[in-house]
């Protein structure tokens, strides 16, 4: 890569190359779109990666949890960009009451995870584009670009292959499919800055109002706001290369909360 | 040959009378050996007597109010939203942290997540995600090969007692395992582990303890004598100048009826909640004079303490009055409750005594106290048939430095010193 590149430039380069190189190998591919700014950002990657019109699918798993902006922000883009948008939800737990009251893992488990393996089994998806980034969370930085998930749809972390000088490698047996990360050497601070030379979209979500802002944004019985008056890109920016809090920490610790709850059940407390 | 290492082996909820018992009957011979050349006591617990206020007072040498861990669950500052509290959270060093020599720490509970430290730490109950569970990060790969777990999954115990002793054997043996690889292959000064799938049976087949008839009355047994022989191993392996402590953290006795804290509370009129909402701790009203977090840790609702507090301080004595008489005087059949009521001042001192409960209740023998607000009616009974008792835990110590003799029942806090003072 050259050195003349902008650091927005070469991760953008790399990121449409490893699009391209995905959907050279696999042609019944996916890309998920939670609609946050990572997954946004994806796709606004892969509309010019295939010059504005994506040649597949674009999956949204909805847990019907979402934030109403989420869903307004889903329909006015779907419609703008012409997207092939495939909206799937788990319809049989969702009848049987599922929700984050039960357990918010159990939630997390049956309306995304098992939903998108319905989605998967259905439309026989052999890759699927996902919008993480390693600097996400600690056990992200294991992650590989191509990276394979056997048929219980397990990471075995231990048994990767590795992807030196940036050789990938882009086959998968019969019973796997491949997760493709072409984000995985962003940070979050690249993303709001390439959002900002792009003017890509950004759901109000993340612009603070009366002192509150998310950072993240998933189910809204499971995202909390933080701190923050914030509510432009620019001020993102600038807030983001002052913080030293994890962007996730509210979302992860409310899980551990919840295991920790179930675990204690478990033995009679509470 | 290393001088001056430490052996401390946990049994989590091994009550002295069963030590004793086992000890004598052959269940644990190896045991009986080391007990032959050891120290053997009862030991109280701490208050309240479960695991993780005990066990943060074993490794620390310190009172609740001075290592800050009350309980598995505390509230939020100014708040009636519950927190998990963790190893994060405790304020006092432990023993490995204290002393220069390496250490190797295996399931000592509330000790999520694991931080930097001089050896190996895989922390016990509660552990959640497994890369915060191991340090240093790069034995998380051994461990999984050797299938270890951080806990047994107790909720197949609702579901399969079959299935849940499998469970419990499979974790039980991945933990001996890791024990003897780590034993063969780290350098250490300290060498601690803790069984804790001790107390996950007693809670649900302490029946089958005590019936020799009962279904699993066998492999109840036989459970224990696998923990003996891991033991003997150790024992074996050990050097004669290693000091030895085999401890537990509370006792363990029979349960015969769960007692509703909250319920009580709320019918004699100390605990409202909001009309119309769920009656939970985040619902509590304004006219709330006391409520209860797990086990039987109870709060005044002080105005200055808490956002719907309503309790000044110069009508919290009376208050505490109106509490003790209304435990004390509990009974159901004619038989007493609440075997000891504590008062913060009797049992706590240290920085963090204004985060201490205001009273403590410890159930007289079988009654087991809950602080859920779930409870339907003052008294029931579930699934679990044993519960922690706060007397008869019990402390072995074989040490040719140090000559050991105790003048009065130790407590946890005294077992902590004592590791203290053989570590450092």
């Amino acid at each position: 890569m050259s050195n003349n590149l902008s650091h927005l430039d070469a991760l953008e380069n790399n990121s449409i190359f490893i699009i391209r190189e995905a959907y050279s190998q696999f042609r019944n591919v996916a890309i998920l779109w939670s609609i946050g700014k990572d997954s946004t950002t994806l796709l606004w990657l892969v509309r010019k990666a295939f010059f504005g019109q994506i040649p597949f699918p674009v999956l949204h798993i909805d847990t019907t949890y979402k934030f109403p902006e989420i869903y307004d922000f889903r329909e006015k883009y779907a419609k703008e960009w012409g997207l092939n948008l495939l909206v799937t939800k788990n319809e049989e737990a969702l009848a049987a009451g599922m929700g984050p009251d039960k357990s918010k893992f159990q939630c997390c488990n049956d309306l995304k995870t098992v939903a998108l393996k319905q989605a998967i089994a259905k439309y026989k998806f052999n890759a699927l584009y996902l919008g993480i980034r390693r600097d996400e969370h600690g056990i992200r930085a294991k992650e590989r670009v191509f990276s394979p998930r056997d048929e219980d749809f397990e990471w075995d972390y231990k048994n990767q292959p590795p992807e030196l000088w940036d050789q990938y490698k882009t086959k998968a047996t019969e019973e796997e499919h491949l997760r493709v990360h072409p984000l995985l050497g962003w940070r979050e601070i690249d993303i709001w800055e390439y959002t900002k030379r792009e003017n890509i979209p950004v759901n109000d979500l993340y612009y603070a109002k009366d002192g509150k802002r998310y950072r993240s944004i998933g189910c809204h019985t499971c995202c909390g706001p933080i701190d923050s008056n914030a509510g432009t890109v620019d001020e993102i920016i600038t807030e983001l290369a002052n913080t030293d809090i994890s962007e996730r920490s509210g979302r992860a610790q409310d899980k551990e909360d919840d295991y920790m709850m179930q675990k204690l059940r478990s033995l009679g407390y509470m | 040959m290393a001088e001056n290492r430490n052996i401390i082996v946990g049994l989590d909820g091994v009550p002295f009378g069963m030590i004793k018992d086992f000890t004598e009957s052959g269940v644990m011979p190896n045991t009986s050996k080391l007990l032959n050349d050891s120290v053997l006591t009862p030991m109280y617990s701490t208050v309240p007597e479960i695991s993780s206020v005990a066990w943060s007072s074993i490794i620390t040498g310190a009172n609740p109010a001075e290592h800050g861990i009350f309980g598995f669950i505390d509230l939020h500052p100014n708040s009636y939203k519950m927190r998990f509290p963790n190893f994060n959270d405790l304020r006092a060093a432990t023993f490995w942290e204290n002393c220069e020599g390496p250490s190797v720490i295996v399931n000592v509970p509330s000790t999520y997540p694991v931080r930097s430290m001089n050896g190996v730490h895989v922390s016990g109950f509660v552990s959640i995600d497994y890369e915060k569970s191991v340090y240093p990060e790069s034995l998380v790969s051994t461990l999984k090969g050797l299938e270890y777990r951080l806990d047994v999954d107790s909720m197949l115990a609702h579901k399969s007692m079959d299935v849940f002793l499998d469970d419990l054997d499979r974790t039980v043996d991945a933990r001996i395992s890791s024990i003897q690889t780590f034993w063969d292959q780290c350098k250490w000064q300290n060498f601690m582990f803790v069984f804790t799938g001790t107390d996950r049976l007693m809670h649900f087949l302490w029946d089958a303890y005590d019936d020799k008839g009962h279904k699993y009355h066998r492999k109840f047994l036989e459970y224990f004598s696998k923990i003996d022989a891991a033991i003997g191993r150790i024992i074996d392996l050990s050097e004669n100048s290693d000091s030895v402590i085999l401890l537990s953290d509370h006792g363990f006795e029979k349960l015969d009826h769960d007692v509703f804290v909250s319920k009580i509370l709320a019918e004699e009129g100390f605990l409202h909640f909001n009309p119309s909402e769920e009656s939970s701790l985040q619902n509590i009203g304004p006219k709330t004079k006391a409520f209860a977090l797990d086990p039987a840790r109870i709060y005044l609702n002080r105005k200055d303490k808490y956002p719907c507090g309503s309790v000044e301080e110069k009508d919290a004595n009376e208050i505490l009055n109106q509490l003790e008489e209304l435990f004390s005087s509990l009974e159901i059949d004619g038989r007493k409750v609440i075997k000891h009521i504590f008062k913060k001042e009797d049992v706590y001192e240290g920085p963090y005594f204004k985060d201490a409960p205001d009273l403590v209740l410890i159930g007289d023998t079988g009654f087991n106290l809950k602080a859920t607000t779930a409870g339907k009616s003052r008294f029931g009974k579930g699934i679990f048939t044993g519960k922690h008792t706060y007397h008869d835990a019990f402390l072995a110590v074989k040490s040719k430095n140090r000559n050991i003799s105790f003048d009065k029942q130790p407590s946890v806090i005294d077992a902590g010193k004592l590791i203290r003072s053989l570590t450092k």
